[in-house]
């Protein structure tokens, strides 16, 4: 008989190396002469989206589009260091630090605006839409490749920046475990609808539905590419996933015995975005990396527990230990 | 306010994957490259007596044999440098690097290793951590961890236990335990090194951390990290599985002693053996709440199997313990988190590092709390949950951005209701 039932995941997840460790991200920023602009940070784009997050916020700074940036990643000969891509960091950390040298880099531009313009501060310079120029007055702008051009060759002058930032954390004392570990916090919830066939013991998971709390989504298909592969890994992990070991040694070290999901057993998934701003993140960015696939572990176990009134205590949920469950709860036992 | 962040820009990347002309370590040649395989070895315990590469080094077409002879300084690790770059007496793992051989070909390079004669002294082997952790096992690391494999272990302390035991209601014990997975990412580690014109060492790689890498090559190779240059291609996941250097080390020595462009690549079953796992962690968990259903005590006692070397084990068995009350207030707990050491494969980095593994038995208690309360799954996690001004087990006050409840308000409608049930 195949049953469905609904389960809840709620978790917590503390971006960063945490801990006290001095957690450094830097960032190159080079505005070319034709007003486009060049970003070099050492951070390794994994496939996660951290390159076209860090032409994003390049490109709100500078008025620019995201296509006019050049984000050079992960060379030691080019790019300053900028930690590890692990620790649901780069959106957060190595963000930060693009932003801080971006922000470099546009003061000397509106320095300069401002004497162009004469124009009593920089900050009256308004960088926009490929414009630089006076704040509210049409009349007194030009394109930002006309200035840059302008600056070199009438000036000698160049707009080039380089910062780092580093996140603030306390290390825990080993005697209680007191202190600031991490810093910021990401939040999620995920609601899985299972369908458990109690004579066979497979699990089908029919719709995972998740909320995050990323403090402010920076790209929106990368946010839900984030939480589908989140989702995909967690099931696995739920589901699926087991390294079988015999005296240390691999018994499945293949695809054919060590299964991962594949897109047949990748439920629908409903993403939810939740913003509630991080006052220290880039435009109130915290991350969202590893918290996508935490809440999907808990929500099967337990909406396989709301369907058939077994709980699985031991991962991954396998057919055996789910017909195991049944028939020991059939016996009356516990069903644990 | 503002237009780009938000929006739905295209990753720059994108053309290059859907087209093709993405590239992939694995993708790069240079003329004259030789190819690389490394001898893993067979035991999970064992003494190395012996070793006699003469026939693989004769072998017609071999460039290059390397043993831990050969390794400047035969010592890598991300938190401690306590795995050799090639093993030189003492096997902890099945997949021990023991050797590494340069050939024409990579099945020349096969046949030279299969050449390689060994002798072993089998230790006796530790795959348990209850075991690995009892007074008197005979310690995997006595050099550099001590004469104990517990090399970690946090306790997070609040309140008073006793106290928090006696205004609870209802208190729910039950064991946990997850197993050990890989990252599996669809590309296999893959590496081309070479030495360029400058006289300098090039890896290209896909790797989640190049400054580390580079850090390591030049440690092990003594040689400044000046003269390396790390570089990233195209990525086909990670998820922590290429943080601990791997092939890129080897190779690099492979360019380093032959003077010649080394291109290396794992098949699947190499891949399994050369990066390392996430920890199956055995969890004890007894959870107190009241009759209003407001969680009161915690006492949970986690226990990570580290496997043969150290990795990132404490940074993540201290997350599990910091995590391991969930995203809910406890006033009185004790948390007491382990790393063990075991001749199991290593285990380290991998998505939710250690705060994945106690999700399992957080969650679980939660809802066999409700069950036992007669509330639902979701009125219990509101009576619990963090807010902002909320304290955590390690007594931090999450001060601002704390989204937990509108996230548990935004699924509240994708859960069935008990009078729903058929």
């Amino acid at each position: 008989m195949k049953k469905r039932g609904t389960g809840l995941g709620c978790t917590w997840y503390g971006t960063g190396y945490g801990n006290g460790f001095p957690d450094v991200s830097s960032a190159f920023v080079e505005i070319h002469d034709d007003g486009t602009a060049a970003v070099l940070t050492g951070a390794v784009d994994v496939g996660q989206g951290s390159s076209t997050v860090f032409a994003q916020i390049a490109a709100e700074e500078l008025g620019l589009r995201p296509e006019d940036i050049l984000v050079c990643s992960g060379d030691t000969d080019v790019t300053p260091d900028s930690g590890t891509t692990a620790a649901t960091r780069q959106t957060y950390n190595t963000g930060n630090a693009v932003l801080k040298a971006v922000r470099q880099a546009k003061l000397r531009l509106q320095e300069f605006g401002a004497r162009k313009f004469s124009c009593p501060s920089p900050e009256g310079i308004e960088l926009k839409d490929g414009m630089i120029g006076v704040r509210g007055d049409p009349s007194r702008s030009m394109p930002l490749s006309e200035l840059a051009w302008e600056a070199r060759l009438l000036h000698g002058e160049r707009f080039i920046s380089a910062s780092s930032f580093t996140a603030q954390t306390t290390a825990v004392n080993l005697e209680n475990g007191q202190g600031a570990p991490y810093w910021p916090y990401a939040f999620g919830c995920q609601a899985a609808e299972v369908e458990v066939d109690t004579d066979t013991g497979t699990v089908r998971v029919l719709k995972i539905a998740a909320a995050h709390d990323l403090g402010r989504a920076v790209n929106l298909t990368q946010v839900e590419g984030q939480i589908a592969g989140g989702v995909a890994q967690g099931v696995g992990y739920a589901l699926l996933e087991e390294v079988e070991l015999a005296e240390g040694r691999i018994k499945n070290p293949a695809f054919a015995r060590y299964l991962i999901p594949t897109a047949l057993d990748v439920p629908e998934i409903e993403s939810m975005i939740v913003e509630e701003p991080e006052d220290t993140g880039p435009y109130g960015a915290k991350g969202l990396g590893e918290p996508a696939m935490l809440p999907t572990i808990a929500a099967i176990i337990n909406a396989i527990d709301a369907a058939v009134g077994v709980r699985i205590t031991s991962l991954p949920a396998t057919p055996e230990k789910i017909l195991a469950a049944l028939a020991e709860k059939q016996r009356g036992g516990s069903g644990g | 306010m503002t237009s780009v962040i938000g929006s739905r820009v295209v990753r720059e990347d994108a053309w290059g994957k859907v087209f093709g002309q993405a590239q992939y370590p694995a993708d790069l040649n240079l003329p004259g490259q030789i190819y690389g395989v490394v001898l893993r070895s067979p035991h999970s315990h064992a003494r190395i007596l012996s070793m006699d590469v003469r026939k693989a080094r004769e072998l017609p077409g071999v460039a290059a044999v390397l043993t831990a002879a050969d390794v400047p300084r035969n010592s890598h690790g991300v938190l401690y440098r306590d795995q050799p770059v090639l093993v030189a007496e003492h096997i902890r793992m099945v997949g021990d690097p023991l050797l590494a051989v340069g050939a024409e070909s990579l099945e020349l390079a096969r046949e030279a290793a299969g050449l390689v004669e060994i002798e072993y002294e089998p230790l006796p082997a530790l795959f348990d951590t209850e075991e690995a952790m009892r007074p008197g096992a005979s310690p995997l690391h006595p050099e550099v961890h001590g004469l104990s494999n517990v090399f970690y272990h946090l306790p997070v302390v609040k309140g008073d236990l006793n106290k928090g035991w006696e205004i609870a209601d209802v208190v729910v014990e039950r064991d946990y335990s997850t197993q050990m997975v890989d990252h599996a990412f669809l590309q296999p580690e893959a590496v081309l090194a070479h030495v360029d014109a400058r006289g300098n060492l090039v890896i290209q790689v896909s790797t989640q951390y190049p400054h580390y890498d580079r850090g390591e090559i030049a440690h092990a190779l003594g040689i400044k990290v000046s003269r390396v240059q790390v570089k990233t291609l195209s990525i086909g996941g990670s998820f922590g599985g290429r943080e601990d250097i791997s092939l890129q080390l080897i190779a690099a020595m492979l360019a380093y002693k032959t003077l010649r462009p080394v291109k290396m690549e794992n098949s699947r079953e190499e891949s399994f053996y050369s990066h390392c796992k996430r920890h199956p962690m055995s969890m004890h968990y007894k959870t107190g709440a009241t009759r209003q259903g407001k969680l009161v005590a915690l006492e949970a006692r986690i226990v990570g199997d580290a496997g043969a070397y150290a990795s990132w084990s404490p940074n993540i068995l201290r997350k599990a313990a910091i995590h391991a009350t969930g995203p809910y207030e406890i006033p009185h707990l004790r948390v007491d988190s382990y790393a063990v050491f075991t001749n199991n494969p290593w285990t380290g980095a991998m998505r939710g590092f250690g705060a994945a593994q106690p999700v399992l038995a957080y969650e679980s208690q939660m809802d066999i709390l409700a069950q036992e309360l007669g509330l639902s799954p979701l009125e219990i996690r509101l009576r619990n949950i963090f807010r902002t001004g909320s304290v955590t087990a390690t007594g931090q006050l999450l001060s601002g951005s704390v989204g937990l409840e509108e996230c548990l308000q935004k699924v509240a409608p994708f859960l069935r209701q008990e009078e729903d049930k058929e």
